[in-house]
């Protein structure tokens, strides 16, 4: 197990690496004056090239990629150009409000996109499974921020039972965000559930078939007892393998239903700072993004190696 | 008419001033365009309401289009907005953007405020006047006025305010210096050239124009400092959602009527409206007419408001080399152009025609002889042509705000039909404003693009930002005459010397056409009808001192 955990943060690390260095050559490909951007275009010249000194963007391009992969690693990335604030102090309410709408969507889908799978699983063939099959092909077949525009055109508008903005009071409790984060979470629910549901029904049918199904079965085990035992803990793994990916991309890439119910997660931070050309909040939102996916693929792949032994020990050899 | 009342008016007034009621006795201008004019050089409601009863009319001004600006409303609640979000920190002397404007105005005020329409009512100055021939001014200061801090307001912020804008955005106006304490209510500002129309740069009508503490460092921003004199006191800010404001109960217009008000930011029209239908805003600062047709179909919840004004799109071409230096190649393009066509689909007739220049038919001094140039598609090829032109191909960058870029593709298969092969680049407004590569997008950086101007109360920052010398002449144009003629107008107090400046300066844009102007459009806004005393100023920002909920 530690040789495995080992490999798997090794490659954690090496992917991170591989996007900050992208990231480093996108920007200093691309135009601008980072000094002049942020002094404004009143400032005397000689401000903007001493503020341009200070940052370092007179050395070389050695020097300052490797400072830069310095100041990833401590996560500083600098402040904004376009308002001036620290860039973690801009991305972590981001990145938080991101999360916490991920992790509700997350907590409805799982359990209802497994619960689906399995029982569609269970009833192969039959309408139950075709009616599970085609709902989650309709709705994940259906772009997120749609789903959103309907859902907050007749929940929230027609019938006002729901916020047209997602963005709490501050200082809300528990309950009065989850009012609010409700409307768009389900926007995510609808497409996710269908992936989830389609991908464990696949790995449950698999796993029903198996001879070491058939044979705790014979062995006299009550259904449920299979089920949880050795159905679910082998038909999983690629199920948990969609989620994490998933993770990522519920991160960073809702900003449709971000827009919709103008939530101000990391997806349109990314907006933002790519039509302002804001560099270091662009690093900063793309970095950060990168190792929560990283993290959420490594949580992942721990978890399949804890139920599936063979994935720990490199493998049916 | 009452010509023994007249007299006496007559009898006590400045040259200027006598000239002023002479216009409007002999009805050279209507009673709407007296009553602006004259809160312009500094005449008081009252003595206008007796020039007005003397020439046999009523005082009352009358109120465009559905309004609950009058409306009597309760104390109490919170008033919640939808604004586009600032494109940049809210530094009150360099922002450049409606969502800063919105939110900077509200703790911070001007000199001279917004009236009805155009016109200029006291703010942090109670009285002001020119002297006999506008190059000098005088303010007199509010009295008992606090910053939110509980420091008194006085002259000396308002010169140290004058003196920071004379190295920004009255550059082209004042020289450090030029603002003189006489006392600590009176205010002496000497311009570098006669300017009849100065009021208006330092009220509203010039949103960077917001008077600051003398203790106010360049380039702080309002969240930084958190002082103002208006009538709500900032009290939270984050520049990715929004922010809110709680009441000044010290303000010197008495108590405001709202317990607070909190801004919500988002950059799409549609999410905005979206909030009004639901209940989530009560307001939406600006709205396009695409889009906003919800708005429009609930009249009976909604108030839509409508200024007619000045705020145009131009689309810039640069004179000064490349593919239109040859002024042939530009009025092919302003030939090419089907403009009602623009206005009925893009606006849904919520526009005026443009006619190639910034002077809107709004102005009392818009020169309606001058003949509407009407699409002529064989004279436009014709133009192409003698210009060696033909089959021309080209990048225009567009600013991705409101309507403008459904405006761009009407453009560009209006002027297919002319044989130009056009390729949008429809780019954000930091792109397009942006200074940083300099020069930007719509300050010269491109040869060929359309771009937004704002509602003004008069065409001076248009005239000379983007004409004459100024930093956002996007078509390098240079014309001599035409500053010549801009120099005049700007030093014209009276009405008969606007409108002959006026006319020369309509001629000339039209006939070297720097930027196409196919029309002006309304700037609207939407309200809860259970919301009263909003009042939208000049480039769309609300003013919220009366503002309140009426039951």
């Amino acid at each position: 197990m530690r040789r495995f955990l080992i490999s798997r943060l090794i490659s954690a690390v090496i992917t991170l690496l591989l996007v900050a260095t992208f990231v480093f050559v996108i920007v200093k490909v691309l135009p601008g004056n980072p000094g002049r951007q942020m002094l404004g275009p009143q400032a005397p010249e000689s401000e903007v090239v001493k503020l341009n000194e200070r940052l370092g963007l007179n050395r070389s391009f050695v020097d300052q990629y490797f400072s830069s992969m310095r100041d990833l690693v401590t996560l500083r990335f600098g402040d904004s150009f376009r308002t001036g604030d620290n860039v973690m102090g801009l991305v972590r309410p981001a990145l938080w409000r991101s999360v916490k709408l991920a992790m509700l969507a997350l907590v409805i889908t799982i359990p209802l996109g497994i619960w689906a799978g399995v029982f569609a699983a269970r009833r192969q063939d039959k309408l139950a499974d075709r009616t599970v099959v085609m709902a989650g092909l309709t709705t994940s077949s259906i772009p997120d921020f749609v789903t959103a525009v309907v859902i907050s055109s007749v929940f929230c508008v027609t019938w006002r039972i729901g916020h047209v903005f997602a963005t709490p009071p501050a200082g809300s409790n528990i309950f009065t965000q989850f009012n609010y984060l409700i409307w768009p979470a389900l926007a995510m629910v609808v497409l996710y559930f269908g992936y989830i549901a389609r991908m464990t029904r696949a790995g449950v049918i698999n796993a029903l078939q198996a001879d070491y199904v058939r044979t705790a079965t014979m062995k006299g085990l009550s259904a449920g007892d299979v089920m949880r035992t050795h159905v679910l803990r082998n038909a999983l793994a690629p199920t948990i393998t969609v989620i994490s990916t998933q993770v990522g991309y519920l991160l960073g890439a809702i900003i449709g239903v971000e827009r919709v119910f103008n939530y101000q997660g990391i997806g349109l931070t990314i907006t933002d700072a790519v039509k302002a050309k804001d560099i270091p909040v662009l690093q900063g939102t793309v970095v950060l993004v990168a190792l929560v996916y990283v993290v959420a693929s490594l949580l992942a792949d721990l978890l399949i190696a804890y139920l599936n032994p063979r994935v720990r020990l490199g493998g049916a050899k | 008419m009452n010509f023994r009342l007249l007299d006496g008016i007559r009898r006590n007034s400045s040259a200027l001033e006598v000239d002023h009621i002479e216009s409007f006795a002999q009805g050279r201008i209507n009673r709407r365009q007296f009553i602006q004019r004259g809160s312009v050089i500094g005449l008081s409601m009252p003595f206008m309401g007796a020039v007005i009863a003397a020439c046999g009319g009523s005082e009352s001004q009358s109120s465009s289009g559905a309004s609950n600006l009058n409306a009597k409303v309760k104390p109490g609640g919170v008033l919640k907005i939808a604004n586009q979000k600032p494109s940049g920190p809210i530094d009150p002397i360099a922002m450049d953007n409606l969502g800063a404007y919105t939110v900077a105005s509200i703790p911070l005020e001007y000199l001279c405020g917004p009236g009805e329409g155009a016109v200029l009512a006291p703010m942090l100055a109670e009285k002001w006047a020119p002297n006999a021939d506008g190059s000098v001014w005088t303010f007199n200061l509010r009295k008992g006025v606090k910053w939110h801090d509980g420091t008194p307001f006085t002259s000396a912020d308002v010169v140290a305010t004058l003196d920071r804008l004379s190295e920004a955005g009255l550059k082209a106006s004042i020289a450090k210096g030029a603002a003189v304490a006489k006392d600590e209510t009176t205010v002496e500002v000497t311009l570098l050239a006669a300017d009849g129309n100065f009021p208006y740069l330092v009220s509203n009508w010039n949103p960077q124009a917001l008077i600051t503490p003398v203790a106010f460092v360049a380039g702080s921003t309002v969240d930084q400092m958190k002082v103002g004199t208006g009538p709500y006191k900032l009290d939270k800010f984050d520049a990715a959602t929004g922010c809110t404001f709680v009441r000044n109960d010290d303000w010197w217009g008495g108590k405001p009527n709202l317990d607070g008000v909190e801004i919500v930011f988002s950059d799409s029209p549609d999410t905005q409206i979206q909030g009004l239908l639901g209940g989530a805003v009560h307001a939406v600062v600006q709205f396009p007419v695409i889009g906003g047709e919800a708005v429009f179909a609930q009249g009976d919840k909604f108030l839509v408001e409508g200024i007619q004004g000045a705020s145009h799109r131009q689309i810039w071409m640069n004179v000064r080399e490349g593919n239109f230096a040859d002024k042939k190649v530009r009025q092919a393009i302003a030939y090419g152009l089907d403009r009602d066509a623009i206005i009925a689909n893009v606006l849904r007739g919520k526009g005026d025609l443009g006619n190639d220049h910034p002077i809107a038919p709004v102005y009392e001094f818009f020169d309606k002889s001058q003949p509407q140039r009407k699409r002529d598609v064989e004279k436009a090829k014709q133009l192409l042509k003698e210009a060696g032109k033909e089959g021309l191909a080209i990048t225009c960058h567009v600013v991705d705000l409101q309507e403008i870029s459904r405006t761009a593709e009407l453009v560009k298969s209006q002027l297919a039909e002319i044989g130009m092969n056009i390729t949008l680049n429809v780019e954000s407004t930091d792109t397009v404003y942006d200074s940083t590569n300099e020069p930007a997008g719509c300050d010269g950086g491109e040869e060929f693009g359309i771009v937004d101007y704002g509602n003004r109360a008069t065409p001076d920052v248009y005239l000379g930002k983007a004409y004459a010398t100024g930093e956002w002449n996007s078509a390098h144009f240079n014309n001599a005459e035409f500053n010549g003629a801009f120099k005049e107008y700007q030093a014209s107090l009276d009405t008969a010397g606007r409108a002959k400046a006026a006319k020369k300066l309509q001629t000339i844009a039209s006939e070297e056409v720097p930027y196409a102007i196919p029309y002006f459009v309304n700037s609207l806004t939407a309200y809860d009808k259970n919301v009263g005393g909003i009042k939208q100023t000049g480039l769309g920002h609300y003013y919220l001192g009366k503002a309140g909920f009426i039951k």
